[in-house]
């Protein structure tokens, strides 16, 4: 969720309810004794209502899996998410008189302040880099999917250099994954012996009809095609298999760039449109690994959060009983 | 021809059961969220079962209290049937009493009103200042009169001056003492060096062994005959104040002065020029005795003293004389230098220090010659020193001492806390003083300079100086724990059945 004017409400709303707690909590603490205690009238207070922010803000999760469950908008959620669920620090601070206490009130304490920290952290998160991911990935896709559709764009890879190559003898994808290879060369012949292809119009009726071969497609000689077959096999491949390994060429654009220029020069015109395609699903390939790192910044906090912010709320049950014992 | 893509086919390539495969990321982000919170409940459960209920404690024990740091039973005391188990005054009474402040106070607090526990290592003794101005910035009594300051919120706010300075007191002490002349450079004794004195060579708390720089070391292992009772009279604590619930240290407080160990190196008490030995530092009476004793002794090995020689300027007076010469019997002589050395200390030497009280003091200039004849006529013959002895004439009386060692009643104070300054950094009128009547303790507003509130000053809280609990009213506690049951954590046991008793 991005921290524009439209949370303007809530930020005022949240501001007041802090400065509100700080002043009733500055005369507390300097009006009692003992300074501020959390067993007192106005330290429970503090307790029971950062402990209600607390839930407020885990409820999200069960909004999020109920989708059907019509209390409130997503959105107003997400905001009562993220600005009660920062209060609930401050508050729970005063609760405390910033005393850290016994070992489940510290453990209490850490969970708390690392559950928001990394909320503050993922929120900034948000708000940044959707924008990054608009403006670096035009090609994005679902994250969930990346790894089903790089294995696409290597097949149409494959396809694409044995289509003026000949049989490069590498493993043939399953009639599934063929089924969702998404952008291809259409309408381009194909070699006698190439593997089925289908057009976008196949694609969409589900047809397993493969492109008729086309006449006019030249195979290169096993000498002429000996760069391009080389490039494929040894830098390629392995960076489509792998787009995540560190110092591959084509996982830098210009670096690709300058490689597939290069290799232009030593191939025959024929190959010409083959190799534009190659750099195009390099390109593509280079976008949804940038997408996969972006996409764990975006949502790698998640594995801190949530499972603390659950645990946080277990213990602080069981804090709120035992504190009424003792 | 390029590769041709459509948003269609793009979408077309996603499988539309997607969100139905968990990912590495959504898998971990479960088994986390399960694990977590199962840790988390494995490790209450675990503490549950081996009875640890440390793990719900608001914080650390106070020192005192560390050994009960696993024993929650032992304050939070749960009674049967009911969830609560809150710790009680109970608790606290069963190991250590708790006198009331005073008997007129209007409000009765709870132990832990002022006493918090689980705030870590804290002085558990350390009461706010909010805990005594909950009543003493507006006091009230529940009977008579209100005789303390009623509206004191801390040190620096509302607190009066110390009593002791008030409506222009004055020491009560009967020693006469010029503090200024002491202070300066001074001549020791009529012949002796000059000497600057410093404020601990008479001054020093009772439990300081140090050796004494104008101690004369003949007359200070000698107990004087009043000792007890002036010493009785110096510490007796006859006010109303609140007593400490510990025994002192013995270096809070200057013991009095004594004569023997500051006082005798300077002023020695010499009676006769016969004599190095001065008179002992005592009450009249013995003084006497000891004159008589020294006299006839003397007499005993100088006859020759018995020949007197009257004094040629008696001839002036136009009376008629008495023979020039006689000889008088050692009782005469010792009664007559008895006399002369009696006027010498109690119209000088005593009189120096000391308020003396004297109905009639012989007459200085006859009293050898009226001496001389007044015993002639009734002592025995020559050598009856014994009798003489017993002799005694009109002694004053020496008033008491009247030395103050605790100024302050309502308050404890202790100069071994403030070793590290000068004395006359806060007894500054020390310096000035010329009368024994000036009171010479500091006032409130020195106290201030330090003690403040903030952090970088001292301790400014009431409790640093007063005390709440009266433990002159102090009841016994009978005992409630064992070693073997603070072993085995069954002291809440314990103190449950003793309770039910």
């Amino acid at each position: 969720m991005r921290m524009d004017r439209t949370q303007r409400g809530w930020a005022l709303a949240s501001v007041a309810i802090l400065a509100g707690s700080a002043v009733i909590y500055v005369l507390y603490a300097f009006g009692f004794p003992q300074g501020a205690r959390g067993r007192s009238a106005i330290g429970l207070t503090f307790g029971v209502v950062g402990f209600a922010f607390m839930i407020f803000a885990a409820l999200l999760g069960a909004r999020k899996r109920v989708p059907t469950w019509r209390v409130g908008r997503a959105q107003a959620w997400m905001r009562g998410h993220l600005w009660l669920g920062f209060l609930a620090l401050p508050i729970i601070l005063f609760h405390g008189g910033f005393h850290f206490g016994g070992a489940l009130t510290r453990v209490l304490m850490w969970l708390l302040i690392i559950t928001v920290l990394s909320g503050v952290f993922g929120a900034a998160l948000q708000h940044c880099i959707p924008r990054l991911m608009t403006a670096e990935v035009p090609l994005e896709t679902i994250y969930d999917e990346i790894g089903h559709v790089r294995s696409l764009l290597r097949e149409e890879a494959d396809r694409a250099v044995e289509s003026v190559c000949g049989p490069i003898g590498l493993r043939k994808t399953s009639d599934t994954e063929v089924r969702r290879a998404g952008g291809f060369t259409a309408l381009r012949a194909i070699a006698a012996s190439a593997v089925p292809l289908r057009t976008s119009a196949a694609v969409s009726a589900g047809a397993s009809a493969a492109v008729a071969a086309a006449p006019e497609i030249i195979l290169l000689s096993e000498e002429e095609s000996a760069p391009l077959r080389r490039f494929y096999l040894q830098e390629m491949r392995p960076f489509l298999d792998h787009p995540e390994r560190r110092g591959q060429r084509l996982g830098d654009g210009q670096k690709a760039a300058s490689a597939f220029a290069g290799l232009q020069t030593l191939l025959s015109a024929a190959a010409r449109a083959t190799l534009e395609d190659l750099a195009d699903i390099c390109d593509e390939a280079r976008q949804l690994q940038r997408q996969a790192r972006l996409h764990h910044w975006l949502h790698g906090w998640l594995l801190v959060h949530i499972p603390l912010s659950l645990a946080l709320i277990l213990l602080g049950a069981v804090h709120a009983v035992m504190a009424l014992r003792y | 021809m390029a590769r041709t893509r459509t948003t269609k086919q793009l979408a077309q390539r996603i499988d539309l059961n997607y969100f139905k495969r968990p990912t590495p990321l959504k898998r971990a982000k479960f088994w986390l969220s399960v694990l977590l919170p199962l840790l988390a409940l494995v490790w209450i459960a675990e503490r549950t079962i081996f009875k640890d209920s440390l793990v719900y404690s608001g914080g650390r024990l106070s020192e005192p209290h560390a050994v009960l740091e696993k024993e929650c039973a032992a304050c939070h005391q749960q009674q049967t049937g009911a969830f609560s188990a809150k710790a009680t005054d109970s608790a606290c009474l069963a190991c250590h009493d708790g006198p009331i402040h005073h008997d007129t106070q209007t409000k009765s607090l709870a132990c832990a009103a002022c006493h918090m526990e689980h705030r870590g290592r804290v002085n558990l003794r350390a009461a706010s200042n909010q805990d005594c101005t909950e009543c003493h910035a507006d006091l009230k009594v529940s009977s008579g009169a209100v005789h303390f300051a009623s509206h004191v919120h801390s040190i620096d706010d509302g607190h009066p001056e110390f009593a002791a300075l008030r409506d222009g007191a004055r020491d009560p002490g009967t020693i006469k003492l010029n503090h200024a002349i002491h202070m300066k450079p001074i001549r020791r004794g009529p012949n002796g060096p000059i000497v600057n004195l410093v404020c601990g060579d008479c001054h020093r708390p009772a439990v300081v062994s140090a050796t004494w720089a104008y101690a004369d070391f003949r007359s200070v292992d000698r107990t004087p005959s009043y000792a007890r009772k002036v010493l009785d009279a110096s510490f007796a604590d006859n006010s109303a104040t609140l007593k400490p619930s510990r025994p002192m240290s013995g270096r809070e407080l200057m013991a009095p002065v004594k004569f023997a160990t500051a006082c005798a190196g300077c002023h020695s008490l010499a009676f006769d020029r016969r004599f190095e030995e001065g008179v002992p530092h005592d009450t009249a009476e013995v003084i006497d005795v000891f004159l008589r004793q020294k006299f006839a002794a003397y007499v005993a090995t100088h006859s020759n003293e018995l020949r007197e020689m009257q004094n040629p300027d008696r001839e002036l007076t136009g009376k008629r004389l008495p023979p020039s010469s006689r000889v008088v019997t050692p009782g005469q002589w010792v009664a007559q230098q008895v006399a002369i050395a009696e006027e010498l200390l109690w119209h000088k030497t005593c009189a120096q220090c000391h308020t003396l009280a004297m109905t009639a003091l012989p007459d200085t200039s006859i009293a050898r010659w009226e001496a001389a004849s007044a015993q002639s006529s009734g002592r025995g013959p020559t050598g009856q020193v014994e009798s003489v002895v017993a002799e005694s004439g009109p002694r004053p009386k020496i008033a008491p001492a009247k030395i103050t060692t605790r100024w302050m009643p309502h308050a404890k104070f202790d100069h071994s806390a403030h070793t590290g300054f000068t004395c006359v950094s806060c007894h500054e009128k020390a310096l000035t003083s010329t009368e024994a009547s000036d009171i010479l303790l500091p006032g409130i507003a020195t106290c201030q300079k330090c003690h403040a509130p903030g952090a970088e000053h001292a301790e400014a809280r009431c409790f640093e100086c007063h005390t709440y609990h009266d433990w002159s009213k102090r009841k016994e506690v009978t005992p409630t724990f064992t070693l073997p049951a603070l072993r085995s954590g069954e002291i809440g046991v314990g103190i449950r059945s003793n309770n039910g008793r």
